[in-house]
């Protein structure tokens, strides 16, 4: 065959070669990032409708590991309370947020099934609330407590 | 590193030519395919995705006016919160499973979905559909205001403290909020793929580009290189390239132009039919004209005066866009051609000299010689005047021996052969005018006026025999060819006739005896055998030199010799010309005469002694001689009569020589026994006394026998009668 004919096919290969390598380097690149954790990891699983977390931390630094086990999405709230109650909105179905975001050292937006999800907070001792607050889902049960010591 | 050699293969170019158009089109064949495939795929998969999130979407509405619903009927309002709830659980239904959602009072038309995929969304459209079972179930109870504490909670939720209102407030809370996210992942996904798409088909694209481009100069430059390969190729071809269009000739190959020596500017148009000649330019116009014959001869005038032949073969391609002419493809064959024609003179030749030298091989005489070169002139030329003239034996005069029969012979007047121009130069001479100054002077003045000639001379081993002469019309000799066959003509006769006459001589010497001209032995027995054959009548005389041994050893061999030839030719005069007189060897001679008897014979020796006594002898002493006679009426054998005859001669002898003497059997025993006698005597007593030998030197008994008798009689004392001087 002719010669420019094996160059331009070796060409072509290359350039596949090239674009398949391409891809892979981009899919790779996910698991490569992140935080690192720099605290005590508290694991806290989520799911339809609970929150399950230790009761009671020293107070410090900790990386709360939230995992979704679905089946739905789910937030990730938690807040500093001293009565224990959390005052709602007016709808009487979610927490109002507003009034107590003061307290709140941190929170994740509402995460998909089977995400894992790490939040950093400097807790300090007192009593915390761990909860999701979408449409219900406090109502229907997702809300946990800590004592920070 | 030098891979190997590779093999230039100008005419492989559109099998490999073919390659890079086929790769570009299967690269965009192949994207193209791919592009439309995702875009389909993708805009069906989107479609479906975008009918989910309707559907989801809507579930949120439907939950919230169940909730209103029940709270209207609650009030003693018109509601229907059980429609509701079938369309909330229908639609749960097919969000997981797939099928067709019934359309709602007043919105959606009906809508097939398709069975929710990846096991995510599946346990989120499961969890609605929990959440729709106690949605609903929770909502009738409150409806007919059953307690609601107890009911199932399949979907985990944790609702039972609550109030029974608030209950269906949450549970359609948690609906509504479910099937929202769920809507909205399906969208983000939607969105991540529709991403990917692009970029896949960006991608693509580039990529098709890239790879089209790298072929299509690839392909650019193996079409630049074969196109290089094909001009070179046109341009070193030996072969003559010529192409007519309908006004005349568009183009010519380099070698046209180089043959015809004229350059391309001259040729083109009408220019090249100019050159070609007349003869062929009819047809040479109707392959111009219609591209037929197809295979054609024609000749070109080259710039140096020469007609150039070609053979060309022609395609028409008028109809190919591309050349809209007729292509000659030519040959030149002019050498081919000239050689042809050499070949074919040449073969006429051979014939004609093939032929010719067997007619002369079978000719044994001069006549049949000269017989074979008339017929050969007039193969040559009919028209022509030619004759043969030969010298005679003694090479001193030249006669006319052959003429051609169809016309008058020339009538040389050359008398010698060295007066001949052609004959002393040995080779063919041209005179294109007998009034030219350096005509042959035996050319002019003759009868039919003047005329050119060609005169070649005839030989063999190198003696000049003749000269072969023709005459044509004045200013106009004869072609080359016909030159040349007269030459190899000239060259054969002369070969012949040499032969003939080396072979007439040859035959002569047998017979002849080389001293006296006479025949020899040989010559008269043959003769004497024939006449007894006859049975005619006929005399035989043996004859002797009288004491010719005294005259040799007195006045030597010369003498002897000189004796011996003039002996020969007085008897030959004193002959009749059928009467035969032979040499029989030494100084005895034999003659044979026909239709004379003995005694007649006697009366011929007779004048024969007187002929000889008178004959002028010159320095030659006086001589005698003795005959012994014999007739065909006295014996019947050949030997016999000799003997007889030799009987006469020894009588004669003892009679004193000098006369004839007729034999008879009595004398013919006494010579016999006398012989004996003497042949005992002297091979006891000396040898025999030396004698010329025949011709080959060896003496034959009846040359022994005859020098007894002059032995014998050479006893007695001279008679005194007889001088020897």
């Amino acid at each position: 065959m002719d010669w420019t004919v094996v160059n331009a096919l070796r060409a072509l290969a290359a350039f596949w070669a090239a674009g398949l390598l391409g891809a892979l380097a981009v899919g790779c690149d996910d698991s490569a990032r992140g935080p690192r954790p720099t605290a005590s990891i508290v694991p806290v699983a989520e799911g339809d409708f609970h929150i399950t977390a230790p009761s009671s931390v020293r107070a410090g630094g900790y990386t709360f590991r939230v995992h979704n086990e679905g089946p739905t999405h789910h937030e990730f709230i938690i807040v500093g309370t001293r009565t224990g109650v959390l005052p709602l909105r007016p709808d009487g179905l979610t927490v109002d947020e507003e009034s107590i975001e003061r307290l709140e050292p941190g929170s994740l937006v509402p995460g998909a099934p089977g995400a894992v999800r790490n939040l950093t907070v400097l807790l300090k001792p007192g009593r915390y609330i761990l909860f999701c607050n979408m449409e219900g889902h406090f109502m229907a049960g997702m809300h946990a407590e800590l004592v920070v010591a | 590193m030098l891979g190997p050699a590779k093999a230039m293969k100008p005419f492989a170019v559109a099998s490999s030519s073919r390659a890079p158009v086929i790769a570009i089109f299967l690269t965009f064949a192949l994207i193209s395919a791919t592009t439309i495939a995702l875009s389909v795929s993708a805009t069906k998969a989107s479609q479906h995705r975008t009918s989910v999130i309707q559907v989801a979407a809507r579930q949120r509405t439907l939950a919230e006016r169940y909730l209103a619903e029940i709270l209207l009927v609650r009030e003693g309002k018109q509601a229907n919160p059980a429609y509701t709830a079938r369309a909330l659980t229908a639609s749960a239904t097919s969000l997981l499973e797939g099928g067709t959602v019934p359309g709602v009072n007043g919105d959606d038309d009906e809508t097939s979905l398709p069975p929710a995929d990846g096991h995510v969304l599946r346990a989120q459209f499961a969890q609605e559909q929990r959440l729709v079972a106690d949605l609903t179930s929770t909502g009738q109870a409150v409806l007919l205001h059953r307690p609601t504490a107890n009911l199932p909670q399949t979907a985990h939720e944790h609702v039972s403290q609550l109030e029974p209102v608030m209950r269906v407030r949450v549970l359609a809370a948690l609906t509504s909020s479910n099937a929202f996210r769920a809507a909205q992942e399906i969208g983000r996904v939607d969105e991540a793929n529709l991403n990917n798409l692009l970029k896949s088909q960006v991608l693509l694209g580039v990529g098709g580009l890239l790879v089209t481009l790298l072929l299509a100069a690839g392909l650019l430059a193996t079409a630049r290189r074969k196109s290089a390969h094909f001009r070179s190729l046109a341009l070193s071809a030996s072969d003559l390239v010529i192409v007519l269009g309908a006004r005349g000739c568009r183009y010519v190959s380099r070698s046209v132009a180089a043959m015809v020596g004229r350059s391309d500017s001259d040729l083109y148009g009408e220019g090249l039919a100019r050159f070609v000649h007349d003869e062929d330019r009819p047809v040479f116009e109707a392959v111009q004209a219609t591209g037929a014959p197809s295979q054609f001869s024609f000749r070109m005038l080259s710039s140096a005066g020469e007609w150039r032949h070609l053979d060309a073969h022609a395609t028409d391609l008028r109809a190919d866009r591309n050349l809209r002419g007729v292509v000659l493809h030519a040959r030149d064959t002019t050498d081919r051609v000239q050689l042809e024609q050499q070949l074919t003179a040449q073969l006429q030749r051979d014939g004609f000299a093939s032929r010719l030298g067997e007619a002369l091989e079978m000719a044994d005489e001069e006549r049949e010689v000269a017989n074979v070169v008339e017929r050969a002139a007039i193969e040559i030329s009919e028209q022509t005047p030619m004759e043969l003239l030969l010298s005679d034996s003694s090479r001193a005069n030249l006669a006319r021996v052959a003429s051609n029969p169809g016309t008058e012979a020339p009538g040389c007047p050359v008398k010698s052969p060295f007066s001949c121009v052609a004959v002393r130069r040995g080779t063919a001479v041209v005179f294109d005018s007998s009034e030219s100054l350096n005509a042959c002077p035996q050319l002019r003045g003759r009868t039919s006026g003047s005329c050119s000639a060609v005169c070649v001379p005839v030989s063999f081993m190198g003696r000049a025999l003749g000269v072969l002469h023709t005459t044509g019309p004045e200013g106009e000799p004869l072609s080359g060819k016909t030159v040349s066959q007269l030459t190899m003509l000239a060259a054969q006769a002369g070969a012949r006739i040499g032969t003939v006459r080396a072979f007439e001589k040859t035959q002569l010497q047998a017979s002849t005896d080389g001293l006296t001209g006479l025949g020899n032995r040989r010559t008269a027995e043959k003769r004497l055998r024939e006449l007894i054959k006859s049975g005619r009548l006929f005399a035989v005389v043996l004859a002797d030199l009288d004491r010719f041994k005294q005259l040799n050893d007195t006045n030597g061999h010369e003498a002897g010799d000189r004796a011996l030839r003039l002996f020969s030719q007085t008897v030959t005069q004193a002959l009749r010309d059928n009467d035969l007189v032979a040499r029989w060897g030494g100084e005895e001679f034999v003659m044979v005469l026909p239709e004379l008897d003995r005694f007649q014979a006697i009366e011929v020796l007779d004048r024969v002694r007187r002929d000889l006594a008178v004959a002028h002898p010159g320095e030659t002493p006086r001589f005698t001689a003795s005959f012994g006679v014999s007739d065909s009426g006295q014996a019947e054998s050949l030997e016999e009569l000799l003997h007889i005859a030799d009987g006469g001669l020894y009588a004669a002898k003892k009679a004193g020589r000098d006369r004839a003497t007729v034999g008879d059997c009595e004398s013919a025993a006494q010579a016999k026994k006398e012989e004996a006698a003497r042949l005992m005597d002297s091979a006891e007593a000396t040898p025999l006394p030396e004698s010329p030998g025949d011709q080959n030197g060896i003496p034959t008994v009846r040359h022994a026998r005859a020098s007894m008798h002059e032995a014998a009689y050479e006893e007695d004392p001279p008679p005194s009668g007889v001088q020897i001087r």
